[in-house]
């Protein structure tokens, strides 16, 4: 199991993204106001640390929008149990992402 | 329900990512370029994961209708992101980057193949390093500023003769010169004058001893930028006549002679029998001229004869915004105006100026250039060489090769494999040059020749580095890119149904083979010509007739201090210690003969006019000059010069006895072509009292070659030393045995009339002699050196090429065996091959060598550039080397057994 990421507040804030249901790098990007040159490397730390899961949409979905497939990003067990710890050290961050997140599209 | 992928690997469907059938959304050039950066077994999952999200973004914004040029920055803006992501997958996945897997690759490579790294790194170590130890000369010699303030501003004001004849006008100038050019010239901030005189110098704490001293104006440590690192300068009053006598010493003489005292300044020791005071000590760098052990301050003569005596240097500083052009009008315009004030002493005298660090190495450059030239031509053999062999050992490895494309290995990535691993040999054979370049710099420094300018500052330093690191990235890529080429250009299929052999085929991999090995044979040629030249020179220079006999005779030069011997003015003193001196030496059992006189045999001297009775006497100041060299009686019979006519200078030709000379050869060939010399009389002013001023011509010896081997001897009068009398002369002993155990005799019975003179320098004339031809011994023996390793390259390179083909057609050779092929003509196809590779390059290089060879032009001597016989010698041996490099790889091809060679198949 590799060794669980350092809690920083950019990290932080995109397991809260992805645990709010943000799924797609470019709208954690948004939600989060963090740049994408930020947010991929987090991401792919957290992936890494087993925190996140990451998938291909279906290529049908694509296909029908005339675009390559997207690759979206879903919490993990201990991702869920790593967004308490976060929330414990930045109280702040529950608020920031209150809004309830759009459903994955197309669910 | 969505359909989901899971798990890694480029998502279904999609192809290359982010290509067609998509169009590549604004930012994909971003992306796709960033990618590069990715580890590859995640490359296409990563651009694909980029791709996707700036598609989807894109495909929303257009929906949106928003204006698109936003749209598209914003998206670009997005996508830079990747350049970060792309970093962080580098950093993260980097153990198994391109770049480290090529590296461990290549350095699995050489370590399986030993022998080839290690000759190939050795090769290489040995070429560049020699090429980096060369450049240092180069670079301290020739390259680097002379390490005075503004160096580019110095310049020589030197003397020329106005008609092209330099006979009687040299370089140097007379202090009432310097002093008008001083005065009248606006183009220099300052000039100075310096000249160098050897100089006794006695002190208590050390054995007296003759040193070059050197008197300048005071203004010449301030005007280049130097001052002592001990005590002062000189005062800018103390070059004026009559001031205190001071002396700044050298940091050799303070180190050697006075013990590194650092309360030196202050003592005093004795110049030419004069007390002095030491006022400085140069810092241990500075070294202007470039022997000089002390200097003093040089007043200005009140003798109204010093304008003929040309001793001095000038040097100037240009003053700012005076260019050299400007200045050389100048001085030669004041020169001119000197003319018509003093005709008689400045007749035909002329000036001009010259950069002072053009002016201090001239002489040695084209030799330094080309010893450069041949380094960088033996490094290109080495290059060829190690190309050669990379190309052989790629054809080896075709079969891994071709594997390797089979299994989807691209064109660049294999070639860039190639030039990793030449780029790696390279690197340690670069480390090991920086040793070669240490070690050979400190071996030409201590071989080479007095006459090197700066050796002193010669060295590895920045410069150095960087040229040898320039040198190997060359290096690397000349011999590394050849075989990358040869290698993409492999066709895989091929390769592996032929067994393995596959890249043999090609007409153009054997003619990129051969065409290096014709380019190497041309190289040595070039080479070999030019080591043969200075050979042949250097071997007529040696056979050269000195006009004397030099074997066992010991050299030095006795200075009687004026202070003690008057001399000049009064000779009694002078001529009674010469001719007791010659009683006590030639009274020893070891001595076979002994001479004394003012110059010895290797040493030019000065010369100065006369006139020949009852001719026409020439304008003032274009009478014809002659060397002056007053000897004691018995002086040819005793150094072997050959009496050709009359008689010697005997003993009878004393003080008070009618005037008489001996000529030499040279004399009388210019002076009395058809007409005996004998009787006739050689008039001259009497520079002092007593002596004649018309002396009878009694004897005409052979040329004694006293300007070296290379210019013939000048028109010489050979006066008698009583009638001439100089306190300065040499002593000349010839031994019976040995010459050298005879010195601390020699020193003895010197040191048993007057403990204060001065014998340091005792040399045998053999030793002179050898100084004399140093020059050219050392560029001999360099490029003789460059041209047998060029010569053993060419060999081995030609011996690889032809091995190689013969492995390659064992077969093709077993079928001639087979079908009644005679061994003999085995062997003829094999040498032919090579030695048609070898005329061509030897033809090829011989033209080179025509062009190349007349770089040679002022360092030989005696022989033309274009010596037919030396090309014709040097095309026989390169052909016969070839033949014989040749003729192994045939023999094993004649033994080749048919039934084996075919069985292999």
């Amino acid at each position: 199991m590799p060794r669980t990421p350092r809690l920083t507040l950019p990290t932080a804030m995109v397991l809260m993204a992805v645990f709010r249901n943000y799924r797609y790098g470019f709208d954690i990007s948004d939600a989060t106001g963090l740049p994408s040159g930020t947010v991929y490397p987090v991401l792919r730390r957290l992936e890494e640390a087993g925190l996140l899961r990451s998938r291909w949409e279906a290529h049908q979905t694509a296909r029908a929008e005339q675009r390559p497939p997207r690759r979206y990003y879903t919490i993990t067990g201990s991702g869920a149990q790593a967004v308490r710890d976060a929330i414990d050290r930045y109280p702040t961050l529950e608020r920031a992402f209150a809004a309830p997140s759009p459903e994955p599209r197309p669910a | 329900m969505t359909h989901i992928v899971v798990g890694h690997g480029p998502p279904p469907e999609t192809g290359e990512p982010g290509a067609p059938p998509f169009e590549r959304p604004p930012g994909g050039t971003i992306v796709a370029a960033c990618a590069a950066l990715v580890p590859a077994d995640r490359r296409s999952e990563w651009q694909a994961e980029w791709f996707g999200e700036l598609a989807y973004a894109w495909s929303v914004r257009r929906n949106a209708g928003g204006p698109s040029v936003l749209a598209r920055a914003s998206l670009v803006m997005r996508a830079l992101g990747a350049v970060p992501d792309a970093i962080w997958f580098r950093r993260h996945y980097g153990g198994d980057s391109m770049l480290s897997q090529d590296l461990r690759y290549a350095l699995r490579t050489l370590v399986r193949w030993p022998g080839f790294t290690a000759v190939v790194v050795l090769t290489l170590a040995l070429g560049i390093g020699a090429n980096a130890a060369i450049f240092s000369v180069v670079n301290a010699v020739l390259l680097r500023p002379l390490p005075y303030a503004n160096p580019d501003r110095l310049v020589f004001l030197f003397g020329t003769p106005t008609d092209g004849d330099s006979a009687k006008v040299g370089a140097n100038s007379s202090y009432p010169d310097f002093a008008d050019f001083r005065t009248r010239s606006k183009s220099f901030s300052q000039l100075a004058a310096v000249s160098v005189i050897q100089t006794t110098v006695t002190g208590k704490t050390f054995e007296p001893a003759i040193v070059p001293g050197s008197p300048v104006t005071a203004n010449l440590f301030p005007m280049l930028g130097a001052s002592p690192m001990l005590g002062r300068n000189f005062l800018a009053d103390e070059d004026r006549p009559g001031a205190a006598r001071v002396v700044i010493v050298s940091n050799d003489f303070w180190r050697q002679r006075l013990a590194s005292n650092p309360n030196v300044v202050g003592s005093s020791l004795s110049v030419n029998g004069t007390p002095a005071t030491i006022v400085g000590v140069m810092p241990a760098r500075f070294a202007f001229p470039g022997t000089a052990a002390l200097w003093y301050p040089a007043a200005e003569p009140n003798d109204p004869n010093s304008r003929g005596r040309h001793v001095y240097a000038i040097v100037g500083r240009l003053a700012p915004g005076v260019s050299m052009l400007v200045a050389n009008r100048e001085v030669a315009g004041i020169a001119k105006q000197l003319e018509t004030e003093y005709p008689s002493l400045n007749a035909k005298r002329g000036a001009r100026v010259q950069g002072m660090a053009e002016a201090m190495v001239g002489d040695v450059r084209p030799a330094l250039l080309v010893l450069l030239g041949s380094v960088v031509l033996v490094l290109l053999i080495v290059c060829v060489n190690v190309a050669s062999l990379f190309l052989a050992r790629a054809a080896a490895r075709a079969r891994e090769v071709a594997v390797r494309t089979a299994l989807g290995a691209g064109r660049t990535r294999l070639a860039r494999q190639f030039l990793t691993e030449s780029f790696v040999v390279t690197a340690i054979g670069s480390v090991l040059a920086v040793f070669v370049a240490y070690w050979g710099s400190r071996l030409l420094v201590s071989k080479a020749p007095r006459s090197i300018p700066r050796a002193s500052e010669i060295g590895i330093d920045g410069n150095v580095l960087m040229f040898l690191l320039g040198l190997s990235v060359v290096t690397a890529v000349i011999f590394g890119v050849l075989p990358a080429l040869q290698m993409s250009r492999a066709m895989p299929i091929a390769s592996l149904r032929e067994g393995g052999r596959g890249m043999r085929g090609g007409l153009a991999r054997r003619g990129l083979r051969q065409a290096l090995v014709v380019s190497e044979v041309a190289l040595a040629v070039v080479l070999v010509t030019g080591a043969s030249l200075l050979v042949k020179s250097f071997w007529k220079m040696q056979r050269v007739d000195p006009g004397f006999v030099p074997d066992r005779m010991l050299v030095v030069q006795i200075q009687l201090p004026q202070s003690r011997y008057a001399g000049y003015a009064d000779g009694d003193r002078v001529r009674a210690f010469y001719a007791d001196l010659y009683n006590r030496i030639s009274a020893r059992p070891e001595v076979q003969s002994v001479a004394v006189a003012m110059q010895h045999p290797h040493a030019g001297g000065w010369t100065s006019s006369f006139t020949i009775d009852g001719r026409e006497p020439p304008p003032a100041g274009q009478e014809p000059e002659s060397s002056i060299r007053p000897v004691m009686p018995g002086y040819f019979r005793a150094v072997g010069a050959k009496l050709l006519r009359g008689r010697e200078i005997e003993e009878s030709d004393g003080v008070g006895a009618p005037g008489v000379v001996v000529i030499n050869e040279a004399f009388a060939r210019l002076h009395f072509p058809n007409e005996n010399p004998l009787g006739r009389r050689v008039l001259r002013t009497s520079w002092w009292k007593g002596m004649p001023s018309s002396f009878e011509i009694v004897g005409v010896v052979a040329d004694e070659r006293f300007n070296g081997p290379r210019a013939p001897a000048d028109p010489a009068t050979y006066f008698s030393l009583a009638q001439f009398t100089f306190n300065d002369n040499w002593l000349l002993v010839r031994t019976k045995k040995d010459a050298k155990p005879f010195v601390p005799t020699l020193r003895q019975i010197v040191w048993s009339m007057d403990r204060d003179l001065p014998l340091e320098n005792v040399s045998t004339m053999d030793e002179i002699l050898g100084d004399s031809i140093a020059d050219s011994r050392f560029n001999t023996a360099l490029l003789s050196l460059f041209a047998v390793v060029a010569l053993l390259l060419a060999a081995i390179g030609i011996y690889g090429v032809l091995a190689y083909t013969v492995a390659q057609r064992t077969s093709e050779i077993g079928i001639r065996m087979a079908l009644g092929a005679q061994r003999s003509s085995v062997l003829r196809l094999v040498v032919g091959n090579g030695l048609s590779l070898a005329i061509l390059g030897v033809a090829i290089g011989a033209a080179g060598a025509l062009v190349a060879t007349r770089a040679l032009e002022h360092l030989v001597f005696g022989v033309s550039t274009t010596d037919p016989s030396v090309f014709a010698l040097v095309a026989f041996a390169l052909t016969a080397v070839a033949a014989t490099a040749a003729a192994v790889p045939a023999l094993k091809a004649s033994r080749v057994d048919p039934i084996v060679a075919l069985r292999s198949e």
